[in-house]
């Protein structure tokens, strides 16, 4: 299952839920992505794909600065693991896959 | 050094305590008092006004409805001191993480979880004011317990050097901000106090710098609180590791 594509993700984080939007991009064998929001673009850090499993670093500007990493797996067009701010306890993350041509 | 010359010739500092839906009396109050007793001891070399980002308004605190009254607009272009309280409200599990977008400006409750009071800042005017303020060379930011929380979430205090409630250190070190471990943290424009009671030793602090010990130490005296903690700042060798 191929992880690139435009995730819509969910965030839980200690002031209320927040809704990144998360592009993954294949270059050849290397993957790097960029977080969308709030007419800027950051990109990832550290992307790494393990067949389903994709684990990636995100300052996060808006709505609150934070910085995230993630765990996640993909299943088709979902996407679910754990983001973690620093030391804080790991929470929820779920995304959805926009279908291309479509967003 | 952030005070101003009068007239005549002898400092002054202004300070602007910032108030906003939630917030922590005694955030406010410690600081208010050991301010204002250090502009009566100095004859006047400190002046003390409650603030909101909305003017003049009477603001709910997060304790028991308990109330104070913003008699003024936070102004950024005022030289002299801003200081940004913590809010008060449940402290919640570790983990806990509130099932509510962070952008919602839902009507505000009583005993609302705290870090989501003190994100809901991030919904008002307030984040712009501050960068205004922190923008301006002659203000010096301050925060008790929370109030770090607030510069740090609206992304005002990225690699700098503050401490907050000691529950709130981690979120503090994920915003990006140098999380240390003290009860006053001085680096420089930006001076920051731990839990709620440090606004009392914040307060003496900024006192001593900018108007002097002697005025610092009167206070102190007459509030029956002789100082506590560390203050940490950001001079010196750095420490190797132990």
């Amino acid at each position: 299952m191929t992880v690139e594509g435009v995730w819509d993700l969910t965030i839980a984080t200690p002031v209320g839920r927040i809704k990144p939007v998360v592009e993954l991009i294949r270059n050849g064998g290397e993957f790097t992505g960029v977080a969308h929001g709030a007419g800027e673009e950051v990109p990832l850090q550290n992307v790494v794909v393990d067949g389903d499993r994709v684990t990636w670093k995100q300052a996060v500007t808006k709505p609150l600065r934070l910085n995230l990493t993630f765990a996640v797996t993909v299943e088709g067009d979902a996407l679910t693991g754990m983001s973690r701010a620093g030391r804080l306890p790991a929470s929820k993350v779920t995304g959805r896959r926009r279908v291309t041509g479509t967003d | 050094m952030i005070t101003g010359s009068s007239y005549d010739g002898r400092r002054h500092m202004h300070v602007q305590i910032v108030l906003f839906d939630g917030f922590d009396p005694l955030d406010v109050v410690a600081p208010y008092e050991v301010l204002y007793a250090g502009g009566t001891a100095s004859d006047g070399a400190v002046t003390v006004e409650l603030v909101s980002a909305e003017g003049p308004r009477d603001v709910v605190s997060g304790t028991g409805g308990l109330m104070l009254r913003a008699t003024g607009t936070l102004d950024p272009a005022r030289s002299g001191l801003v200081l940004v309280p913590g809010a008060s409200g449940r402290v919640g599990e570790p983990g806990e993480v509130p099932d509510t977008d962070a952008e919602s400006a839902s009507a505000w409750q009583q005993d609302e979880f705290i870090p989501v009071l003190l994100g809901r800042t991030l919904t008002t005017e307030l984040p712009g004011l501050l960068k205004a303020a922190m923008d301006n060379p002659r203000i010096t930011m301050a925060a008790v317990c929370g109030g770090s929380l607030v510069l740090a979430m609206a992304g005002l205090i990225e690699g700098r050097n503050a401490t907050t409630h000691h529950l709130g250190l981690d979120m503090l070190e994920a915003t990006g901000v140098h999380a240390v471990h003290a009860r006053v943290v001085d680096d420089g424009d930006l001076v920051t106090g731990a839990g709620v009671t440090s606004g009392l030793d914040l307060g003496l602090y900024l006192l001593e710098r900018e108007i002097g010990p002697r005025v610092a130490h009167a206070v102190e005296e007459l509030f029956a609180h002789e100082r506590r903690g560390t203050t940490w700042r950001a001079h010196g060798q750095a420490p190797a590791a132990l």
